[in-house]
């Protein structure tokens, strides 16, 4: 009998539930809002998932590149007169240039230089926008134009799910290409990796290009969205939010993370009413999730699904393949 | 054929003089043993040769183009090939991802169908092809010392350079990395084999080199080697 493919089953299912959550929560508009947000931070946990799990760059400008994206099409629009949808576009490009950058820098940084260099330049980011009021109205933050010519929340939410399964659609296919396996090689031991013939500088500086411009985009659509930027979005408490859903859903998984972020961001907006409570609660379950479940609470199950399959379709083989042998015989 | 040049190779490492001016010659497929005390300079070397390390004055020519200088990458798209003395097999990658890396890092446009199969072909040879799902982390030491031969098997190079490859290993696993060496030496491959088992080194190698103190004292058939009075020295000590 032919065996059930819980992955189609499961994939299918929150399709289903994510297509017809505006239908289900069309007399709660909040909890709509909640979703397009979580969509949002399931982009950023997902590619920095991408950055730190696959590729061992452990960095925390990922927020920073976000704030690239979000402020670069704000001040297009505003000194340039460019479209949101060519802002969007254009920041996502400047997200990606100055990954470029930040990742050649980092090149030979590893652990916490690399974290600390990162979280340098997050600082000197948040501290420039916060200080400069002319250009970029300082801790008032910046108004964006809305990307789409609706009040209606429906829209975003279908744009935020769309970019977010296209950029996981994306993520998915280069972790599963030799960029992928390059990425992992190089975060488990960079030597051996190049031994083997690798390009670690190349593979290293794609890693912070390509997630910062998913970060960038997930950016400048959120800043639309919201209709304004503030260099709050850049400070470290953030950042470390986008590391903790990442963590919990499994920091090695593209699908752990970002169902991470969608859970964490609901259940942080459930849990509103006990106020900071919250939040440490959520910080024990990530100390909870450190120590006892290194590879996340989801990721277990997705690697259960998947490599128990890809195991016993060896096995099978083997066993064509002893029959074959047999019968030749 | 495999030509190999190392040419009055220096290296230091702020005051410590790690190779003093190392140069020898390998000439198609030679199983080399390069044996020495601790501290010699043979992982020194075996850095410089794959691109680790640059050395401080002196060359290293593979197949007539220098390679010292290059990063270890570019030296092993041209044909060399090494493994570590501690295991470093990628362990949280699959047993079969860890042999497809070498493999598309080399042939950007070939099939992963393709390598896949080669992948299997070479553990079914290893008797690892049941493992080829499992993660690295979960084999034990010995075979994760035969998944890094897998490795440099789908990197194909010319010249195979071995970092103690018979250290921690259970006797069977032993004769497989035994098999291992011969069989692929018979299909053309040359080796530089660094073990401090001087029994299996004396009888696998046809020719040993041996450093001391960044020197190259000996060169020559280990029979010979075996009886230089530099060599033993360097092993038992000056008699006063």
């Amino acid at each position: 009998m032919r065996r059930i493919d819980w992955r189609w089953i499961l994939t299918g299912g929150a399709l289903l539930i994510a297509l017809s959550a505006p239908l289900l929560l069309s007399d709660y508009p909040y909890w709509l809002h909640v979703a397009i947000v979580a969509y949002f931070y399931a982009i950023l946990a997902s590619s920095w998932s991408l950055l730190a799990g696959y590729a061992g760059q452990f960095s925390f400008a990922h927020m920073a590149f976000m704030a690239i994206g979000a402020y670069g099409s704000g001040l297009m629009g505003k000194y340039l007169g460019t479209t949101p949808a060519v802002g969007i576009v254009a920041s996502t490009v400047l997200a990606g240039f100055v990954g470029l950058i930040i990742g050649t820098l980092c090149l030979r940084l590893r652990g916490a230089y690399l974290a600390l260099f990162t979280i340098a330049f997050s600082e000197v980011l948040r501290l420039t926008l916060n200080a400069e009021l002319k250009i970029t109205g300082g801790p008032n933050g910046l108004s964006l134009e809305p990307l789409l010519a609706t009040t209606s929340r429906v829209p975003y939410y279908y744009l935020m799910l769309i970019l977010l399964l296209a950029s996981l659609g994306f993520m998915y296919w280069l972790a599963g290409s030799r960029f992928g396996l390059f990425f992992r090689s190089i975060r488990e031991d960079e030597e051996a990796a190049a031994a083997m013939g690798v390009h670690i500088v190349r593979y290293k500086i794609a890693a912070f290009v390509i997630t910062a411009m998913v970060a960038g985009l997930a950016g400048g659509v959120e800043a639309h969205y919201i209709g304004l930027v503030t260099p709050n979005i850049l400070i470290l408490g953030q950042m470390s939010i986008v590391i903790a859903m990442a963590v919990i859903g499994g920091i090695e998984s593209l699908v752990g993370a970002a169902i991470g972020a969608i859970l964490v961001q609901f259940s942080l907006e459930l849990l509103r009413e006990v106020g900071n409570w919250r939040l440490v609660a959520f910080g024990l379950l990530l100390m909870l999730t450190l120590r006892f479940a290194r590879n996340g609470l989801i990721y277990p199950l997705i690697d259960r699904l998947v490599l128990q399959q890809a195991r016993e379709a060896v096995i099978v083989g083997r066993a064509q393949k002893a029959k074959q042998v047999g019968e030749q015989a | 054929m495999i030509e190999l040049d190392v040419r009055d190779v220096h290296i230091h490492f702020g005051g410590i003089q790690a190779l003093n001016g190392v140069s020898f010659s390998v000439r198609g497929p030679e199983l080399i043993g390069l044996i020495g005390p601790n501290g010699a300079g043979k992982t020194t070397l075996t850095n410089i040769l794959n691109g680790v390390y640059k050395p401080t004055r002196g060359e290293v020519y593979l197949n007539g183009e220098r390679i010292s200088g290059l990063p270890p990458y570019e030296v092993a798209r041209r044909g060399l090939g090494r493994t570590f003395q501690v295991t470093r097999a990628f362990r949280r990658m699959t047993v079969l991802e860890n042999m497809l890396v070498p493999a598309m890092a080399l042939h950007p446009t070939g099939r992963r169908q393709d390598f896949v199969d080669r992948a299997m072909e070479i553990l079914r040879f290893l008797t690892m092809d049941h493992l080829a799902y499992e993660y690295a982390r979960s084999l034990s030491g010995g075979q994760q010392k035969l998944l890094e031969l897998g490795r440099l098997l789908m990197l194909d190079p010319d010249l195979i350079i071995l970092d103690e490859p018979f250290a921690g290993v259970h006797p069977k696993l032993r004769e497989t990395i035994w098999e291992f060496i011969t069989t692929v030496h018979r299909q053309g491959k040359a080796f530089i084999i660094i073990s401090h088992d001087m029994e299996t080194i004396f009888t696998l190698s046809r020719r040993l080199l041996v450093l001391n103190f960044g020197e190259l004292i000996a060169d020559g058939d280990p029979d010979e080697v075996k009886e230089d009075p530099a060599v033993i020295e360097a092993y038992l000590g000056k008699e006063d």
